[in-house]
């Protein structure tokens, strides 16, 4: 049986991360007060999953790990401030009780990454799911190649500089701005992500074996087909997709793709199987 | 299975009240209700169709999911005392089976569907708008969706079917009567007869056939979704319906200036032919035309894609659609124009 009541956890810390952007980190407390079954296992959460954040008589809204609960419970989410439930949470101070529930959903097919050509393409607060995979594949040196594309709106959009700068140290890192407002020193070039495709598929042995986008959708379709159009097969292509969510458990049908649930069956999908669920031109 | 002839259904009725709260379904100047029935005499049973489904005893139209503290969150799962549905019509039936199927994991809906005993009625003529027989639905309850199933025979008298293990232990201690062949005879042939006085609802099977093919362009929805305005008549009546929102709330506020040290979260019916059902916070809409969202709805009743999960449409046929719609496009209108037009 599903729990739909949340776990307590504490807000322990956060910091501003680009324009109204804050990374936090929770920590889960004793659950002992759950009267019938958990959540899922906290422990054996996978990067690309997600928790729904409960901040109580607010709201409650899902968020993507940057860093999946340690041994201490300590788990971090990327926060864009945008409605109700976010612009609640950046008004609280650390040591709060908030709720969580998860972790949900399917998340990267990590067996299907690693020791390969890897290419990354976060846009916007959607690099944030993308934050575990690729701190993931440094930390343990599993990769044949690994390159990230970073797009932004503009100079005040940019969030997780800290990230992409440490792993600049490592791979190539291509950030992009789209009002072409970009600062020295920081190996920027205007334009979007699609712009910058030719240059790092040139920069590949041969194409990539694996392809993960997050970001707007607009921006993942235009990357995805434009890959595509230039032989990477769509069977390489993995995207995560945001819909509304109220439940987190394919419930509540707030989240529907033509059948599925982006919450249960994604919100990772690959590209061949999610064109026959979202209709062509969307 | 053992079948029992019966010579008086208030006999029935008044046994299993004492040990269950009774809800049956009246007739009230042309409309029919679920009501509580609470002591003898019990009403006849009702050959309408209640305007309501059965849906709302297990999936409540609002209730509270958990509530906090200040320190803990606690759920709230509902614990109701054992009840019985009297004279459940098939179409109600199979939906309750296909939410049993939807909410199997909801420990909400389940901690009510399991205090409920299902006594089933055969219906013996069509109702209006039904078409329970094309989708398999009815118009004989299904052995797998009621405890007991009841049968009008001649003369007042009804058979009595056991389907289940809980239907039979529901009769210990009434003296029942075996049934014979005949009557049993008499049950199919008067299905038989019933399917025989549905109105030619062809048009349905080939608007399935249409939509499932592909063949309606998003103009056509779009052109149909000009007469909806969202009222959710179709998908609160609708028995198989299930989308819900959530809102959390504040309960008690200790003092003006502290943040209110209780809360809860309340769950709702919603309907996916609202405007804001699927728009993001980023303002990002996947169904933002209105005509995706009324494919979406008839989608979801007829496609195949759903048959895996659930063994049959999402549609049992009850006609409560086109029975509520103020802009026409209930079942029916959608049907015959997906056959017309698309
Ligand atoms: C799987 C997944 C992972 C995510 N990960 C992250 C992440 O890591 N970081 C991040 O910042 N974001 C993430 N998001 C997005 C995040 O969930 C949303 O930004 C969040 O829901 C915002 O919540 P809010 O309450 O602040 O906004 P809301 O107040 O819900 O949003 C405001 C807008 O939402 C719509 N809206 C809200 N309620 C209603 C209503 N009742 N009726 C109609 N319209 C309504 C309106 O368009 C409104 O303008 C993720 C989303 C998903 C699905
Ligand atoms: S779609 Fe209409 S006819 Fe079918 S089950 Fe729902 S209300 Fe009844
Ligand atoms: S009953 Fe008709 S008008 Fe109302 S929401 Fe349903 S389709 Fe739209
Ligand atoms: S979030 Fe409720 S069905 Fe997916």
């Amino acid at each position: 049986m599903h729990s739909l009541t949340p776990t307590a956890v504490r807000l322990i810390d956060f910091y501003d991360d680009g324009e109204h952007a804050r990374h936090f980190t929770f920590r889960l407390l004793n659950t002992a007060s759950q009267t019938t079954e958990v959540q899922g296992d906290w422990m054996k959460a996978k990067t690309g999953q997600f928790f729904m954040l409960c901040l109580p008589s607010v709201g409650e809204a899902p968020f993507t790990f940057t860093q999946l609960p340690d041994q201490h419970g300590n788990f971090r989410a990327l926060v864009r401030k945008i409605g109700r439930v976010t612009s609640a949470l950046f008004e609280l101070e650390a040591g709060q009780i908030l709720g969580a529930k998860g972790p949900y959903g399917k998340g990267w097919p990590m067996d299907q990454v690693c020791n390969k050509r890897v290419l990354v393409v976060g846009g916007g607060c959607g690099l944030a799911p993308l934050v575990g995979v690729v701190n993931q594949l440094i930390e343990q040196k599993t990769y044949t190649q690994l390159m990230v594309v970073y797009g932004a709106r503009n100079r005040q959009a940019k969030m997780l500089r800290p990230e992409r700068s440490d792993w600049q140290r490592h791979i190539p890192v291509f950030n992009m701005i789209e009002n072409g407002d970009t600062e020295p020193g920081e190996n920027e070039s205007g334009g979007t992500p699609v712009d910058i495709l030719p240059t790092v598929l040139g920069q590949f042995d041969e194409s990539p074996d694996v392809v993960l986008l997050a970001g707007p959708q607009a921006m993942m379709f235009a990357v995805a087909k434009y890959l595509v159009a230039s032989g990477v097969t769509e069977q390489s292509i993995y995207l995560s997709i945001e819909r509304r969510m109220h439940c987190g458990v394919r419930t509540c049908g707030h989240c529907y793709l033509k059948d599925k649930y982006v919450c249960s069956d994604g919100p990772t999908f690959r590209w061949d199987d999610l064109k026959r669920y979202i209709p062509a031109g969307s | 299975m053992q079948q029992y002839v019966l010579h008086s259904l208030q006999q029935l009725q008044a046994h299993l009240s004492q040990s269950r709260q009774l809800y049956q379904v009246v007739d009230n100047h042309g409309d029919a209700y679920w009501q509580h029935q609470a002591q003898p005499p019990f009403p006849v049973l009702s050959q309408q169709r209640p305007l309501s489904s059965a849906k709302s005893f297990f999936f409540a139209e609002q209730e509270t999911l958990y509530v906090f503290d200040g320190q803990f969150f606690r759920e709230t799962i509902p614990k109701p005392e054992p009840f019985v549905l009297f004279g459940v019509q098939s179409c109600d039936l199979m939906a309750i089976h296909y939410q049993d199927i939807f909410f199997e994991q909801d420990p909400y809906y389940q901690a009510r569907r399991q205090q409920a005993l299902l006594v089933g009625v055969d219906c013996v003529h069509p109702c209006q708008n039904g078409f329970c027989n094309l989708v398999d639905a009815g118009p004989g309850v299904r052995d797998n969706t009621a405890d007991l199933i009841l049968h009008p025979l001649d003369d007042d008298r009804w058979l009595l079917i056991v389907v289940t293990e809980p239907g039979r232990a529901a009769l210990q201690g009434l003296a029942l009567t075996p049934a014979t062949g005949h009557a049993q005879n008499l049950r199919s042939d008067n299905l038989t007869q019933c399917e025989h006085e549905f109105d030619d609802h062809s048009y349905i099977l080939e608007g399935i056939e249409k939509l499932n093919r592909d063949q309606a362009p998003d103009a056509f929805w779009q052109q149909l979704a000009i007469q909806c305005i969202a009222c959710s008549g179709c998908t609160t009546l609708c028995p198989t319906c299930s989308c819900y929102g959530t809102q959390n709330q504040a309960v008690l506020q200790d003092a003006p200036d502290k943040p209110p040290s209780q809360a809860r979260q309340v769950r709702f019916w919603d309907s996916c032919l609202y405007e804001g059902f699927q728009r993001e916070a980023s303002l990002h809409h996947p169904a933002e035309q209105a005509g995706e969202r009324v494919k979406r709805f008839w989608y979801h009743k007829f496609s195949d894609d759903f048959l895996p999960e659930f063994g049959r449409y999402g549609c049992v046929g009850c006609g409560r659609c086109e029975q509520t719609c103020p802009g026409v496009i209930g079942v029916h209108s959608v049907m015959k124009r997906i056959e017309k037009d698309a």
